[in-house]
């Protein structure tokens, strides 16, 4: 066998040793944190799509084509899930490969990387149109993304359960639970609110607490949640909720969004929060179920006011060598194919311009017509001031990031948590979440 | 050509490992000195101040207490339930070779289809384990309604998927044991158990470190099965260190503090390793 020790070499054991020490420390000081660059320039447009439903990755490939047959301009589509969209725009902009167009769910998002300078202002797209309340998020009268859809959390209920058990629809907390409580019948059970630390809690589960004038900062930004109007308001939420968990099906603090949707299209449930893909579902899955679905809102413990849980998607544009171009196929797109897009997912995707519920060709969609009782009732909840539209991460005076990492850091699911499974006394639980939600916010 | 095969070798080796291993980690490790409030933010130098605050929070030592219970219990249970079905299927019976194949089925499961699979069938309304339950008139199983409970469910999970892998390892161990030594015990009157404990288990013994170093490892870092399950809750009873950091990284955007966690969760693990290296020596002493 030869013996390498022996060899003569072209680099002795030491420069070998030394040369691959110096590799190391370069490489790992080359991967110590640096700054963002911007990379893209002229090539084609980069678009990062979160709408991953079969009709609509179709339409993008459509559109795609069409725009480069238009314009030669190439359109390329990459397609996420909506919870892997910020990492994926975030992952580019630091790999110095941003997309020109993205679509974030979470208008937190939006504002980081408007404050950072990646998305630029869209004034240009927006002020054209009519938009429904709380959507456009203005930061000193610029908007800095389109938004296209509304995902409002209402509560859906059967009402072949109601006829059956002889409910009428409920305008207090009180007659809620009671109806829950009735409409419980072998494996059907009387309605599923997530209440586990996740998205689905926090879009979900609090609209309640909307309704009964619970507001979470003041105009200065302070905790109110345990200030003496809200702490009441807050602990009678706890209370209330902890009635209806008893209605619910195992599972309760682990549900998320599929499993509402699954027990709903089911026939499992008598009420369920969602948007209009509980409608989608069921008229795909279980059509005898869909027929029997309806909508309400979140309603307080009076009978005086109600809400929902505010909900979007919209499109950005990043702020790269391509922006003309971006920008351009924006225009295009959101002037000539809005129809045809929202068309794709036609109940679920509630459109945000207010012009578009009057549009002939939108309404004419068979689904939109079967549901249109739904589509009007999601209408007034975007046009009519006196139903409270909010959510965890669109709370306090002004756009800002402050509620989202409220929303991120599950504060709120937490105090729903302590309270049904810990038993613990809600105004303690309420105490809890408000010093909670100032370390975060610190 | 040979005079430079072996260098070359070593040359791609070692520039691999620093590429994807080195590299990353050092990337990593260096993150946890910089505040940095979303991946795209300019970094501030804050030196050990992210440890501070990491040490300092009741999160890390609730965490890094979950992550030694789960890796516990579940490392123990796969190792008695591995070891047992190895011996099981090291006895000679018709359709031992189709059980060992059956046996070894949930390894060979990608964890994600395992544990959707899992909560399906416990889902609280339509899954098969929960209408069975009901039609037997038992009472509902809450499994994740408690905070223990939950717990219990995700070791449960781990156990299953993993356990085939010690009785795997076991059980081609079991095959290199001279039947000799078993004839000589025999002659000696030893009775199973104690052929169990005085021939089978010292003999592999150095498969035995070696299985449980290796799942300790496994499931001290293991991340998707608990983030899939219970995603650390309720209320933090199931989150262990990898789920923390990711979530203070990716969810809170907080990449400082997540690359301290991530950070001290390594020279815990090291920590680790070294003592049980020194507590069981691989080598016999000569």
């Amino acid at each position: 066998m030869r013996d390498f020790r022996k060899s003569k070499r072209l680099l002795s054991r030491r420069q070998t040793l030394k040369g691959l020490g110096a590799a190391g420390v370069g490489l790992g000081l080359s991967s110590f944190p640096a700054p963002a660059v911007k990379a893209q320039s002229g090539g084609p447009i980069r678009f990062l799509n979160t709408e991953t439903g079969r009709e609509t990755l179709a339409f993008f490939d459509r559109i795609a084509q069409e725009y480069e047959e238009l314009t030669g301009t190439e359109v390329i589509v990459d397609s996420v899930p909506l919870s892997e969209s910020f990492t994926k725009i975030t992952n580019g902009i630091r790999a110095g490969t941003p997309y020109d167009i993205g679509t974030v769910g979470f208008i937190g998002h939006v504002l980081l990387l408007a404050d950072e300078g990646h998305i630029v202002p869209v004034n240009e797209l927006t002020d054209a149109h009519q938009w429904g309340n709380k959507i456009l998020f203005p930061l000193d009268g610029q908007v800095f993304w389109y938004p296209f859809d509304y995902n409002l959390s209402v509560i859906y209920y059967r009402k072949d359960v109601y006829e059956e058990n002889g409910l009428s629809v409920p305008t207090t907390w009180d007659e809620f639970v009671a109806n829950s409580e009735a409409s419980v019948a072998g494996r059907r059970r009387g309605s599923l609110f997530p209440i586990g630390s996740n998205g689905a809690t926090n879009w979900m589960s609090f609209a309640f607490m909307w309704a009964e004038g619970v507001e979470l900062f003041d105009d200065e930004w302070n905790v109110l949640l345990d200030n003496d109007e809200m702490a009441p308001k807050a602990a009678a939420y706890l209370d209330m909720m902890a009635r209806l968990y008893e209605t619910m099906p195992p599972g309760a603090l682990q549900a998320s969004y599929a499993d509402v949707l699954s027990n709903m299209v089911a026939g499992t449930l008598t009420h369920g929060p969602y948007a209009g893909r509980v409608l989608e579902a069921a008229h795909r899955d279980n059509p005898e179920v869909a027929a029997q679905l309806d909508i309400m809102p979140y309603m307080d413990s009076a009978g005086e006011q109600t809400a929902v849980s505010h909900g979007y998607d919209g499109w950005i544009v990043m702020n790269t060598d391509n922006l003309g171009p971006a920008m351009e196929f924006m225009r295009w797109m959101t002037n000539e194919r809005m129809i045809d897009f929202l068309h794709t997912t036609p109940v679920h995707f509630q459109p945000a311009r207010l012009d578009i519920y009057d549009n002939e060709r939108w309404r004419d969609n068979p689904m939109i017509q079967q549901y249109g009782h739904v589509l009007e009732m999601n209408r007034r909840f975007i046009t009519d001031d006196s139903v409270i539209l909010t959510s965890i991460d669109t709370q306090g005076p002004a756009p800002d990031v402050r509620p989202g990492k409220i929303f991120e850091s599950f504060v709120l699911p937490e105090m729903l948590q302590n309270k049904i499974l810990r038993d613990m006394d809600s105004a303690e639980a309420v105490a809890q979440a408000a010093a909670r939600m100032r370390e975060v916010i610190a | 050509m040979t005079r430079w095969l072996l260098p070359g070798f070593l040359f791609v080796g070692a520039l691999a490992t620093l590429i994807l291993i080195v590299g990353p980690a050092l990337y990593a490790i260096s993150l946890s000195f910089y505040e940095q409030q979303s991946l795209t933010a300019d970094p501030i130098w804050v030196g050990l101040n992210n440890y501070a605050t990491v040490l300092g929070s009741a999160e890390f030592w609730n965490a890094l207490g979950n992550g030694f219970f789960y890796a516990g219990v579940a490392i123990l249970l796969q190792v008695v339930l591995g070891i047992g079905f190895a011996l099981l299927l090291h006895q000679s019976f018709r359709g031992r070779t189709l059980l060992r194949g059956l046996a070894f089925l949930p390894y060979l499961l990608p964890t994600v289809v395992a544990v959707l699979t899992f909560k399906w069938m416990i889902d609280g309304s339509l899954g098969i384990v929960t209408i069975l339950v009901d039609d037997l008139g038992l009472p509902p199983i809450y499994w994740f309604e408690t905070e223990s409970a939950a717990m219990m469910s995700v070791i449960l999970v781990s156990v299953w998927l993993w356990t085939p892998f010690v009785t795997t390892t076991f059980l081609a161990g079991l095959q290199t044991v001279p039947v000799q030594l078993y004839e000589a015990a025999r002659v000696d009157g030893a009775g199973p158990i104690r052929r169990f404990f005085h021939v089978t288990l010292p003999m592999l013994r150095p498969i035995l470190t070696v299985i449980i170093l290796l799942r300790g490892v496994w499931m001290f870092n293991k991340f998707d099965i608990i983030w899939l399950t219970t995603g650390g809750g309720p209320l933090g009873a199931t989150e262990h260190l990898p789920v923390l950091a990711y979530r203070q990284a990716f969810t809170l955007f907080d990449i400082g503090n997540g690359a301290a966690t991530a950070t001290l969760s390594f020279l815990v693990l090291m920590v680790i390793v070294t003592l049980y290296f020194w507590l069981f020596p691989m080598d016999e002493k000569k």
